[in-house]
């Protein structure tokens, strides 16, 4: 009892420390921008194709992630985002969804919480645009009509987790300590002018560099805020309850962007990097006869053991 | 993962590897055999008595064999039984 409490009072002079350090990154909580009316409105206020003037190999990365097409996927976002409609809010009696035209944002939040936050600034034309789109493009596939697909596939990916995203709407956690993001500003490691038109003033961003500020979409387990809570992603949680919890120590940031020095493009299994530093396997066999019952008697078999152990931050798989 | 975001509650069962942890999976592979008649008893015999194994673990994204699978580790092994073993 008495090592918790002391251990609790270092831990909070710790936390004092920190909060004092880096302060003065936000600002008071500016007017919501108006709601965007269509997709093209959205995307162009998140459009991160101007910073790739200036960060072009930060650009480059980030274009290889999901991030870069978090509606889209692998492609099977999208799809799962219909099916969510059909098999789920269409059949759920309370959800209010009996077609298409009854979408609303809040519906589409389920998911778009994490793949596409920045929808809470957009007006419900814009859910239901983005479902029309999507069912435009699987129709499009199924037709082989390839030239309207790719049309149609680009326009999903127009909406993404751009620079923006991180940088700015998100970028800052404890706001009633860092402040709101301001509109003129992007929000990393650094203080002072951005050479940027619009976003022109950099500040510090406390959280930016920790595993929290991944995890504000990377998921704990059900998202309880929600009416109807959804529940994807897992990846905090696990690292939270099951990787820190025994010991670990290291960022998601250390794991994905610098020691696999992908960068921003934040990779899984698809990365051979990433497989490197996943799992370490060993394979150990042995020969016997084995007396295995009356009726089966002695049996010639080899046994091979596998053990792996997951040396990556979560559990694997994640979801 | 994305399967079914829309009516999972919590994790009901926990089939993935935990971090920091090591994980085990045994096989068993008979060997092949015969059972032969001679003098009027049973009598077992080793066909062969190497086997090549080869263990492959596959990241399996969507739950199925799908084209999108990926090989995370794969060894190949040649164990042996040849010790002697008279068989009763
Ligand atoms: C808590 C945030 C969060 C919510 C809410 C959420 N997702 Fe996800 N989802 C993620 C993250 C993060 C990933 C990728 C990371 C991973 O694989 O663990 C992901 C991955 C996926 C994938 C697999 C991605 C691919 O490209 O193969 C699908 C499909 C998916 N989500 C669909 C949905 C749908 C549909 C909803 C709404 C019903 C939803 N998600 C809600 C965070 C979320
Ligand atoms: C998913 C969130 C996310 C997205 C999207 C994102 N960043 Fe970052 N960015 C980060 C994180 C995390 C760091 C590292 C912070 C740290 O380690 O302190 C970072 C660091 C940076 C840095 C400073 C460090 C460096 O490498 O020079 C710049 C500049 C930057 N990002 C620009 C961009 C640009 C431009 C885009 C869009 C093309 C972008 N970021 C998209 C999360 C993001
Ligand atoms: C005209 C060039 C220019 C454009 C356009 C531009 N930046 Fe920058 N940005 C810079 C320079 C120069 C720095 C300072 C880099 C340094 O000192 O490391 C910087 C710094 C940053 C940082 C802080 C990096 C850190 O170390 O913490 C972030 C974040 C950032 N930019 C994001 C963006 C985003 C997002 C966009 C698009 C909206 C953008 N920039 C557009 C030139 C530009
Ligand atoms: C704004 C929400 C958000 C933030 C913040 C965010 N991610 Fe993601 N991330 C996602 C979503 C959504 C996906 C999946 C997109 C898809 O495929 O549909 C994803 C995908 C990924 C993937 C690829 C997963 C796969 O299946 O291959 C990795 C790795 C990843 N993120 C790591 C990070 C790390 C590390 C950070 C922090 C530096 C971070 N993310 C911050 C939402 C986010
Ligand atoms: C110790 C290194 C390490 C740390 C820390 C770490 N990761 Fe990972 N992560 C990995 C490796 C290695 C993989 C590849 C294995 C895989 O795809 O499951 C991975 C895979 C992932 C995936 C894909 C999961 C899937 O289902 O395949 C996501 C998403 C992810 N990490 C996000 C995060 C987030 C968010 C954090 C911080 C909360 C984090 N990681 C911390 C090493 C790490």
């Amino acid at each position: 009892m008495k090592r918790a409490l002391i251990f609790g009072l270092i831990g909070c002079a710790g936390c004092i420390m920190l909060a004092l350090n880096a302060s003065g990154a936000g600002g008071p909580k500016p007017e919501p921008p108006p709601k965007a009316t269509t997709i093209a409105e959205l995307a162009e206020r998140y459009d991160s194709s101007r910073c790739a003037d200036c960060h072009e190999e930060i650009y480059d990365e980030w274009e290889e992630s999901l991030h870069a097409r978090s509606v889209l996927g692998s492609p099977r976002t999208a799809p799962t985002i219909i099916t969510t409609i059909e098999k789920g809010l269409k059949l759920f009696p309370y959800s209010g969804v009996k077609s298409d035209d009854d979408i609303t944002v809040e519906h589409l939040m389920l998911c778009a919480k994490c793949h596409l936050p920045q929808l809470d600034e957009a007006t419900d034309d814009v859910a239901r645009e983005i479902v029309a789109t999507i069912r435009g493009w699987q129709q499009a596939y199924r037709d082989g009509d390839d030239d309207k697909a790719e049309e149609l596939e680009e326009t999903i990916e127009s909406l993404n987790i751009g620079c923006m995203v991180c940088h700015n709407k998100i970028a800052l956690i404890h706001k009633y300590a860092d402040g709101y993001p301001q509109p003129d500003t992007v929000y990393g490691g650094q203080e002072g002018d951005h050479d940027d038109d619009e976003y022109s003033l950099m500040a510090e961003a406390p959280a930016i560099g920790e595993s929290i500020f991944c995890g504000q979409c990377h998921g704990q387990g059900p998202n309880f805020e929600l009416e109807h809570p959804s529940q994807c992603a897992t990846a905090y949680g696990s690292y939270l309850f099951a990787y820190v919890a025994h010991g670990g120590s290291e960022s998601c940031q250390e794991c994905h962007m610098y020691k696999s020095e992908l960068g921003h493009n934040m990779q899984s299994y698809r990365d051979d990097s990433m497989i490197e530093m996943a799992l370490d396997v060993k394979v150990e066999s042995q020969s016997l006869f084995w007396r295995k019952n009356k009726e089966e008697g002695v049996v010639p078999i080899g046994v091979i053991d596998v053990s792996m152990y997951n040396k990556s931050g979560h559990a694997i798989p994640d979801g | 993962m994305g399967r079914g975001p829309y009516e999972k509650s919590g994790i009901l069962r926990e089939t993935s590897l935990a971090p920091l942890k090591s994980t085990h999976e045994t096989f068993e592979i008979a060997y092949p055999f015969e059972d032969v008649e001679k003098d009027g008893k049973t009598r077992r015999e080793l066909l062969k008595d190497e086997l090549n194994v080869t263990v492959t673990l596959y990241y399996v994204p969507f739950g199925e064999f799908d084209g999108n699978e990926v090989v995370f580790f794969e060894e190949e092994k040649t164990i042996d039984l040849k010790t002697e073993w008279i068989w009763r």
